[in-house]
């Protein structure tokens, strides 16, 4: 059974029941405490995987108990609203232009104040493109915390599904990249174009192919951001003593 | 006072003594020049054949060196009048309370045995009088003069038994530098400090250098029939929810063969109970109970065992002692229902607290999700360990904390373990419940049992609207969410946070404190609480209606400036609920913990306001509540200080354990209430142990060159003393020997001789 006809009928029927569901549950105690990506919007191409953040948003509610509204929000990165939003997608294909200061402020003191951000290159770029004017932009929100290979052995790589790869659309690199915290990742990147292997048009079709693994690269792809999404949400909860023994068997 | 025996005025010694006015060193070269004299006689002679001649030559020089040498000398006779200071001989009779034991069961005390022994020894005591000055003294461990019939009269208190000590003052005591001639020592041996293991390393050498002969009267007789807790062994302190041993010796004479219950209890509650079998007639049997105390605070307890009719002592079969129960790190366990943000900041919150031990448990999957799975092991989850937590761990926790946790699935129901939750409250636990759209009435686990525990009920739909909460009068001065260093600095703090979208409705149970509520939305007429606390049983709970307070956390820092409020809020929580002792207004200190039988009870209390700053001239009232009569058995009051701080003391109360209750007011603003425990020992080391050492008087009197005696003896039998050597010099008179004329006869012959016997053997 081929992952794209699973997940287009999931999408169909899970949807469906999903509406009622979500829309109970908002009534009765609102949305604001439920997982929301926001996405920056940034002078150049930030909106291109809008689908892609709604997908893994149904994805996370549909895989795991955390509850969602399937939907992306955008912010500019200077707007005091971010901070009712912890969990922020940064994207776009190709440069973009110098963040303001009070863009690169706003964003430093969401970032210290327990925000997330998942950042990720939609262009697969490496030293040009998003990369080089992300990595830019960076240096400037975190001068102290630089990007550096998130090893394998990080709780994200186990916070719901045991991973041991970070793939997205492409597999250019092998590893996420973060920035560190104290102990908490408050930046992840992927120069894989992570929410290009979760976008649908509205069709409901896959926007993009996967290469070079297909379909079920498409699959880690989805359990990545879904991994990502726990993290951003329970920390390092996975790395508490109970659990390693437990995870210690599955890994061998 | 004693008195020295004084000679009547006239000369009764002499001695020789050289009247010459000639300084040591003339003396001395005139000396080497008589020597001289006969050497050179004696020279001179050497060959002579004859020894007779030689003898008579040389005898007849020294004979006329040595009267030269008298002339010289100018010897005479020292008339003198000397008094003689009397030795002393010490009697030390031991005043400490095990010598109001009675000698045998029914006999007299041996208090009241050593002072008939001391009336029939009267006569040889007297006799003594001739050559020592004979001083009878009681000692506790200072000496005290006394007498037969006082001895007969006050009965012995001291707590301890010092032999060593007594003896020792004894030596250093008297008047001027008469010394001790011998010491009578009249005790049972039950020595509880420096000879307790007997006289052995320093303690013999500290007799031995002594140089007294100390004779020992051992009072008493072994075999008494008594029960006894001995040798406690216990921390001052242990941590809440980790086991602890005590450790006992019950000592047991005249038990051989019996079965004896031991119970531990906290302030009438019994902790633990064991049986020892007693083997010998004179046995001890250690005994140790392991415990693990629940709540932190001070408190008493006691070890018993029971007391027998035929019993030497009653007093000693029951020991109480003081345990302080601190925590350790705060043991918190986290259960959520599921991973949301304000999981994720209580989570950041409390794992970056080094006070706080967090065990975390989440609910990631529930059964209507579907991970797309084909086998487990392609998922991190673990089995979710109800029964563990919450059945056999549940009481290592300090507090434990429902985040929005409420599933009604049976595999995530907690149904069962609700009763276990709402008796670990009752116990002394702590508890959280942290709204959201799965509890206090939302979602379809209601909870019964467990909500019984909670200061609020749920009373309708939650509301999702923002809304800014309300400090209530409570909240603004209560610890929990007093967040600014003052009443007004608290109300700003929560004054500055951005509204919160979404309220549970619940309403406060009679009873309940609401520190938070919401400005408009109501159940029953009453504004919906937000935060509310309240005690359950021993325990502690604290509800919030909401699952938004990560807006604190996060969305308060929107507008650029730091906040603190949420850690201040969530850590204010978690100290109160564990009962910091910081956040009590009142705070009451038992000084000491434990007391000495027959001292008094102290209490040092300190008062402050409800901004914590010291209060001033509070008015403070401490109750001493028997915990074993269950009522109040005195009462204090008294005033604090500048520092707030104020000490009082109970007159000594009956043994036992006892509860110091305080409250406290300034003006008509009440401060508070506090208490703390407090253990009135009902025998020191003196009185729990009613053995006679006979073989540690025996060790003492051989150490010291005295003898052992045990009483009753008919008299005072001969006990080794020194002499007396000292003598004291009064008036002298000088009496010269050599101004007589014969003597002068006497050199001129001898000189006369000798020249007529040279010339006559032709040496002239």
């Amino acid at each position: 059974m081929s992952a794209r006809r699973l997940t287009r009928r999931n999408l169909l029927l899970g949807s469906a029941a999903l509406v009622p569901l979500l829309s109970r549950r908002a009534d009765a105690f609102g949305e604001k405490s439920r997982f929301i990506p926001a996405v920056a919007r940034h002078g150049g191409r930030w909106d291109s995987r809008l689908s892609g953040l709604r997908r893994i948003a149904w994805e996370l509610q549909r895989r795991t108990s955390v509850e969602v509204v399937p939907d992306a929000r955008p912010f500019a990165l200077s707007s005091p609203e971010l901070f009712e939003y912890p969990f922020l997608y940064f994207g776009g294909e190709g440069g973009f232009p110098a963040l303001t200061e009070a863009e690169v402020a706003n964003l430093r003191r969401y970032l210290t104040y327990g925000g997330f951000l998942l950042a990720d290159a939609n262009d697969g770029s490496d030293g040009d493109g998003f990369d080089s004017a992300f990595r830019r932009e960076m240096a400037r929100v975190l001068p102290q915390n630089p990007l550096a290979p998130v090893p394998s052995s990080h709780v994200v790589f186990k916070s719901f599904f045991m991973l041991d790869s970070a793939p997205g659309r492409l597999l250019n690199k092998p590893q996420l990249m973060g920035a560190m915290l104290g102990k908490r990742a408050a930046v992840l990147y992927s120069q894989n174009d992570l929410a290009g292997a979760w976008s649908r048009s509205e069709s409901g079709d896959f926007e993009f192919d996967v290469s070079p693994g297909g379909e079920p690269q498409r699959e880690l792809a989805v359990r990545l951001g879904i991994n990502i999404c726990m993290y951003a949400l329970c920390l390092d909860y996975k790395d508490d003593a109970v659990h390693l023994q437990l995870i210690l068997n599955k890994r061998r | 006072m004693p008195k020295a025996w004084m000679n009547p005025p006239t000369f009764n010694a002499w001695k020789f003594v050289s009247l010459s006015p000639l300084p040591p060193w003339a003396l001395v070269l005139l000396a080497l020049g008589l020597v001289l004299g006969v050497a050179l006689a004696a020279w001179g002679v050497r060959r002579e054949p004859s020894r007779g001649r030689r003898v008579l030559l040389w005898a007849l020089r020294v004979g006329a060196g040595v009267a030269a040498f008298f002339f010289l000398l100018e010897p005479g006779i020292r008339h003198l009048q000397v008094a003689r200071m009397k030795n002393r001989v010490a009697v030390l009779v031991d005043r400490s309370a095990s010598m109001s034991f009675p000698t045998e069961p029914g006999g007299p005390t041996r208090t009241a045995q050593v002072a008939s022994f001391l009336e029939k020894a009267a006569p040889r005591l007297a006799a003594l009088q001739d050559r020592f000055t004979v001083e009878l003294y009681g000692f506790d461990p200072e000496l005290a003069p006394v007498t037969a019939a006082s001895l007969a009269k006050e009965p012995a208190r001291a707590g301890t038994t010092d032999l060593l000590s007594a003896v020792r003052s004894a030596a250093g005591a008297g008047q001027g530098s008469r010394k001790l001639s011998g010491v009578l020592l009249f005790s049972d041996g039950a020595d509880n400090t420096e000879l307790k293991a007997g006289v052995v390393g320093r303690a013999r050498a500290a007799l031995a250098d002594l140089n007294v002969p100390v004779s020992t009267f051992t009072v008493g007789q072994e075999a008494l029939k008594d029960l006894a807790v001995e040798g406690l062994k216990v921390d001052d302190f242990a941590f809440v929810r980790n086991s602890l041993t005590v450790e006992v010796e019950i000592h047991g004479r005249g038990f051989s063969g019996r079965e004896i219950p031991v119970v531990l209890s906290q302030e009438g509650k019994t902790v633990a109970s064991k049986t020892v079998r007693l083997e010998s007639s004179d046995d001890v049997k250690p005994v140790a109970f392991t415990f693990t105390p629940d709540q932190t605070g001070r408190f008493v307890y006691t070890v018993t065992v029971p007391t027998f009719p035929d019993e030497a002592v009653a007093d000693n079969n029951s020991r109480s002692f003081t345990l302080k129960v601190i925590r350790d790190r705060v043991r918190v366990l986290l259960v959520v229902g599921r991973p949301s943000w304000d999981e994720r900041y209580l989570r950041g919150l409390l794992k970056q607290d080094a006070n706080v031990d967090l065990v975390s448990f989440y609910i990631l999957r529930t059964l209507s999700d579907d991970p797309g799975v084909v086998s487990d092991r392609e998922l991190s989850l673990i089995p979710f360990p109800m029964e563990e937590i919450f059945d056999t761990k549940l009481d290592t926790f300090d507090v434990v904390i429902f985040q929005n946790f409420g599933h009604a699935d049976p595999s995530l129901s907690i149904a069962e373990y609700e009763r276990n939750l709402e008796r670990y409250i009752h116990n002394g636990g702590a508890f959280v419940m942290i709204g959201g759209d799965s509890v206090l009435g939302e979602g379809r686990a209601t909870m019964p049992t467990l909500m019984e525990a909670l200061p609020v009920a749920a009373a309708g739909p939650a509301n999702p609207e923002l809304f800014t909460p309300r400090l209530t009068p409570e909240g603004l001065r209560h610890p929990v969410t007093s967040i600014g260093t003052g009443a007004a600095s608290t109300e700003a703090a929560w004054a500055e946070l951005p509204p919160i979208p979404g309220a549970n409705l619940t309403t406060a149970r009679p009873g309940a404190t609401v520190l938070m509520d919401h400005p408009h939305l109501t159940a029953n007429g009453k504004n919906a609480p937000l935060v509310a606390v309240w005690d359950y049983g021993r325990g502690r709970s604290l509800v919030m209606a909401t699952d938004a307070s990560w807006y604190w956390a996060f969305a308060a820092h929107k507008d650029g400036s730091p906040s603190r409020a949420y850690d201040r809020f969530w850590g204010n929580a978690l100290r109160w609920l564990v009962r910091d002792p910081d956040l009590t207004t009142l705070k009451v200190t038992a000084d000491p913990p434990s007391v000495e039988p027959g001292r008094p009870v102290g209490v040092v209390v300190q008062a402050r306001m409800a901004d914590y700053q010291p209060a001033l001239d509070a008015q403070v009232r401490v109750e001493l509540f028997s915990v074993t009569a269950q009522k109040p058995v005195a009462v204090q009051t008294g005033t604090t200080g500048a520092d707030g701080v104020v000490r009082l003391e109970f007159a000594p109360p009956e043994p036992g354990p006892y509860k110091l209750l305080a409250s406290a007011k300034k003006g008509e603003t009440d401060l508070g209430s506090g208490e703390d425990a407090v253990a009135v020992r009902a025998v020191g080391p003196e009185l729990s142990d009613a053995s006679v050492r006979p073989e540690l008087m025996e060790q003492i009197a051989k150490a010291t060159g005295g003898k052992a005696y045990r009483l009753p003896q008919d008299g005072l039998p001969d006990v080794p003393l020194l002499d007396p050597p000292v003598v004291e010099v009064g008036r002298a008179k000088d009496q010269p020997l050599w101004d007589r004329w014969y003597y002068l006869v006497a050199l001129i012959g001898l000189l006369g001789a000798e020249w007529f016997a040279r010339r006559r053997f032709g040496y002239v």
